[in-house]
């Protein structure tokens, strides 16, 4: 496992390079100039001319991204163009906000999903079943945004249950039950689509299992259904319950983006967003950046899990 | 098992508990975006600008809700015969946050390091503005401790104006050099407000200055809270957990006018949105077919229909409650025969294919695509038949500088109201792209006369009647389609007081007191 480990760590290196030269050439060869942004409209030729000269941006690409990547081995992500604070700190305190919504959010639609697909493929096309169903391609289909702003005008402007924006209460606040109101809505709203994906994919895996001579051995010896559906049933269908649920975990780390836009959670997709807007080139490629690599290393996590899950699977 | 029980009951308390008032005293601001950087001579945004003009202060300002230039940190001044020398008399015994004493030293330092390469501050930040404001600032002397002396490379009757800006706010000098590069998360000036911390992406906290000099402030803190999405940021307020909003989105302005918890204010800013027309390329170097244009376009239904009154219709560049607006002029009134006979007599019988450029968005931009979609339709019924070409914001820009526009919707925030700032940099000829901001290549030698003349002028009534009748001529000059000037919309709670939107833009808070 260790030998494993260590390929798969090294790995990480061209994966990370290679993020970093596609982020880097689509943030230089997109339409906009971050000098003329910078700037704004009442800018002369003159000060546009100095200011790229003094970002560097008139310097061959190649010698940009050598400039850049030579910080980024050393640790230094640079400073950000607009808010001239360093990067790297910028992106960690953000990350700590989006891993908090996104581990919550994974936590709720497997739990979730699981669930309802077990009912589900225990009672096959009961009522409970169909409207999975229709819910799941509701789900599946349905817009972030749109579900974020519904559940926000229902629990909190109607309701006046739930606080519609932030991490914590304005002023004063700030421990955990305030920060638990405050991860409610958005974390609902970012396992909305994959709740549904992954209770689908749990009945698919659970009716295959259910179906099988071990499980009518296991009723044929007396064992109660619970056990027999838990014990048995589930246990042999977690891989590929779990590879979903891995891939799941990436697809919450890009919805973040979104789901944190739209309930202002400071993480790091709106920062990424602000940097976006301003072509703020070093801020955008370290958010990518810190992004990749836990994506990457959700992945491998997951990836060791099957080992855990299935004897049978081993890692040379 | 129980244990675990009574926490989940605590919880789900908790967790439905309706949340609490806002603490006495405390005043929570929502804002369309996070501020990016604290120090004004640094930033071009409104937010950032918004926020960081509680901290510093300048030497001159505008009043409450007024645009006529008033003593800051400056308690006097004089201007040389020539026009070239201010000097200013500092206010004493004011001190900074920090502090130090404000003084003539740091006058001089705060506007040199943004102007003078070798200035030991100046590699500390970028400036945007250091040319566009000081760019004729030839030196800052401090004359003594409380006399400080700007000497100017030409004369400049808007100055004064200029000195207004955030860019020429005072900063403690000890601040910025001992914080460095970071100083922009800091900033220390002598204004209401002190800053106190920002959290990323969640707040940002300012408390009150409590030896400020022009009196005590009524509130003990403001919270300023970037809320993107609109719903969240009305949302918010509704609930009681924002007090004010400013950028009220044009499609809930109804809907907040009959709701009972909060206030609206509406003000026109210093703001205009134009079509500009590139005045050398053929056609439009034929002043009747610029015309044309102006009465193809059906300004009221666009400040009607797409913005939903948070504009107000322009007759020209210069925002009507200035000073120096002439209350004369007549706006083109939405006339399509008219426009289709001009054109006819221009020699464009059967109409003409031209290219619209515009930003998706941008600085006070307003709703550019669906504008420019309408005054499209509006130029098709005359014949006029236009390319649409959308781009993005910092792209666009860049693109203006090829002087290949043909027609391009662009807007100003002169942030002061001096006819100067607006007509000057869009309009005379000394300012065409690339150099300068007048992407309408528009030259009239008469039109330059007289707004040089009047920078020349530091008699206020004679610069008044140069731009009046320097209005007159763009009018018949049509430079551009004349479309609107921003009508800028805040909602409040109750129990906020006092509070007044300024012309500027700016974000006065610290005139407000909470019930």
């Amino acid at each position: 496992v260790s030998r494993f480990l260590v390929r798969r760590l090294l790995l990480l290196v061209p994966v990370l390079m290679g993020v970093s030269v596609i982020v880097f050439l689509v943030l230089h060869l997109a339409p906009g100039d971050p000098a003329e942004i910078m700037l704004g409209s009442q800018a002369t030729q003159a000060d546009r001319m100095r200011l790229r000269a003094d970002l560097g941006l008139d310097d061959p690409l190649y010698v940009q991204y050598a400039r850049w990547m030579g910080h980024v081995v050393q640790g230094d992500l640079g400073r950000s163009l607009w808010m001239r604070r360093p990067v790297l700190g910028e992106v960690l305190t953000r990350l700590k906000a989006t891993l908090l919504l996104t581990a919550t959010a994974l936590v709720i639609s497997s739990i979730g999903g699981v669930a309802l697909g077990i009912l589900s493929a225990t009672r096959p096309n009961s009522l409970l079943d169909r409207t999975s169903a229709v819910a799941s391609l509701f789900g599946a289909s349905m817009p972030v945004f749109w579900l974020g702003i519904v559940l926000m005008v229902i629990f909190s402007l109607n309701l006046g249950w739930l606080p519609a924006s932030g991490m914590y209460a304005p002023y004063g606040g700030g421990d955990l039950a305030d920060l638990a109101k405050h991860l409610v809505l958005p974390a609902v709203t970012l396992a909305g689509a994959s709740i549904t994906i992954v209770a689908r994919l749990t009945r698919a895996a659970m009716l295959e299992v259910l179906g099988q001579d071990f499980i009518r051995t296991a009723r044929a010896k007396g064992l109660v259904e619970r056990s027999v559906v838990v014990r048995h049933a589930l246990k042999n269908a977690l891989v590929p319950i779990v590879t979903v649920i891995g891939v799941q975990a990436g697809y919450l780390l890009g919805g973040a983006v979104l789901t944190e836009t739209v309930f202002a959670w400071p993480g790091v997709g709106t920062l990424m967003v602000q940097g976006i807007l301003a072509r703020d080139i070093p801020l955008v490629q370290g958010c990518v950046l810190v992004v990749a690599l836990t994506f990457v290393l959700v992945n491998l996590t997951v990836d060791l899990l099957y080992a855990v899950l299935d004897p049978r699977i081993r890692y040379e | 098992m129980r244990r675990q029980l009574m926490l989940a009951v605590v919880l789900v308390l908790g967790l439905v508990m309706p949340a609490f008032a806002q603490p006495a005293g405390t005043l929570v601001v929502g804002l369309v975006a996070e501020p990016v950087n604290l120090d004004p001579a640094q930033v071009t945004d409104l937010n950032s600008n918004r926020v960081g003009r509680r901290v510093v202060e300048t030497l001159v300002t505008f009043p409450e809700e007024k645009t006529e230039v008033v003593p800051g940190l400056a308690e006097s001044w004089t201007i040389s015969k020539d026009g070239l020398q201010y000097t200013f008399k500092l206010r004493r015994g004011i001190t900074f946050h920090d502090g130090t004493s404000f003084n003539a030293s740091a006058v001089k330092f705060s506007i040199e390091r943004q102007i003078n390469p070798d200035h030991p501050a100046n590699k500390l930040g970028k400036y945007p503005f250091a040319n566009y404001f000081f760019g004729n600032v030839k030196a800052v002397e401090p004359l003594s401790d409380d006399r400080v002396a700007f000497l100017l490379k030409e004369p400049r009757a808007s100055f004064l104006a200029v000195l207004t800006a955030g860019a020429a706010s005072i900063v403690s000098p000890t601040a910025v050099m001992k914080a460095g590069l970071d100083y922009p998360s800091a900033p220390v000036g002598t204004g209401p407000f002190k800053f106190a911390s920002w959290d990323r992406g969640q707040r940002v906290v300012l408390e009150k200055n409590p030896k400020y000099w022009k009196g005590p402030v009524k509130i003990e803190r403001v919270v300023y809270r970037p809320i993107v999405e609109d719903q969240a940021r009305l949302t918010e307020l509704l609930t009681g957990q924002l007090d004010l909003i400013v950028g009220v989105p044009a499609d809930y302005v109804t809907q907040l006018e009959s709701n009972q918890k909060v206030g609206l204010l509406k003000q026109t800013g210093v703001h205009v949105w134009y079509l500009g027309i590139n005045n050398q390329k053929k056609p439009f170097d034929d002043r009747r077919v610029r015309q044309a244009l102006n009465y193809a376009v059906d300004k009221q239904a666009i400040v009607r229909d797409v913005l939903k009154g948070t504009g107000t219709p322009s007759v020209g560049p210069v925002q009507p409650n200035t000073w120096g607006a002439e209350p004369g002029l007549k706006a083109y009134p939405y006339d399509p025969a008219r426009a289709k006979k001009l054109l006819a007599e221009a020699g464009y019988p059967n109409g003409l294919t031209t290219t619209l450029w515009v930003p998706e968005s941008g600085s006070g931009m307003q709703a550019p695509v669906a504008m420019s979609t309408v005054i499209q339709s509006n130029l098709k019924a005359v014949g006029v038949n236009v390319n649409m070409q959308t781009m993005e914001w910092g792209a666009y820009l860049a693109k203006l500088r090829s002087k290949e526009q043909e027609l391009f919707a662009l807007s100003w925030m002169a942030g002061m109201e001096d006819p100067d700032m607006v007509m000057y940099p869009l309009l005379h000829s000394s300012q065409w792209t690339p150099n300068g901001p007048n992407r309408a290549l528009y030259k009239n030698d008469k039109f330059d006369q007289l707004l040089t003349e009047a920078r020349h002028t530091t008699d206020q009534a004679k610069r008044a009647t140069l731009y009046k009748q320097a209005q007159k001529i763009l009018i018949e000059d049509a430079p551009w389609i004349f479309i609107d000037h921003e009508v800028q919309i805040a909602a409040f709670a109750k129990r906020v007081q006092g509070f007044k939107l300024h012309p500027s833009f700016d974000l006065r808070v610290e005139t407000i007191s909470l019930k």
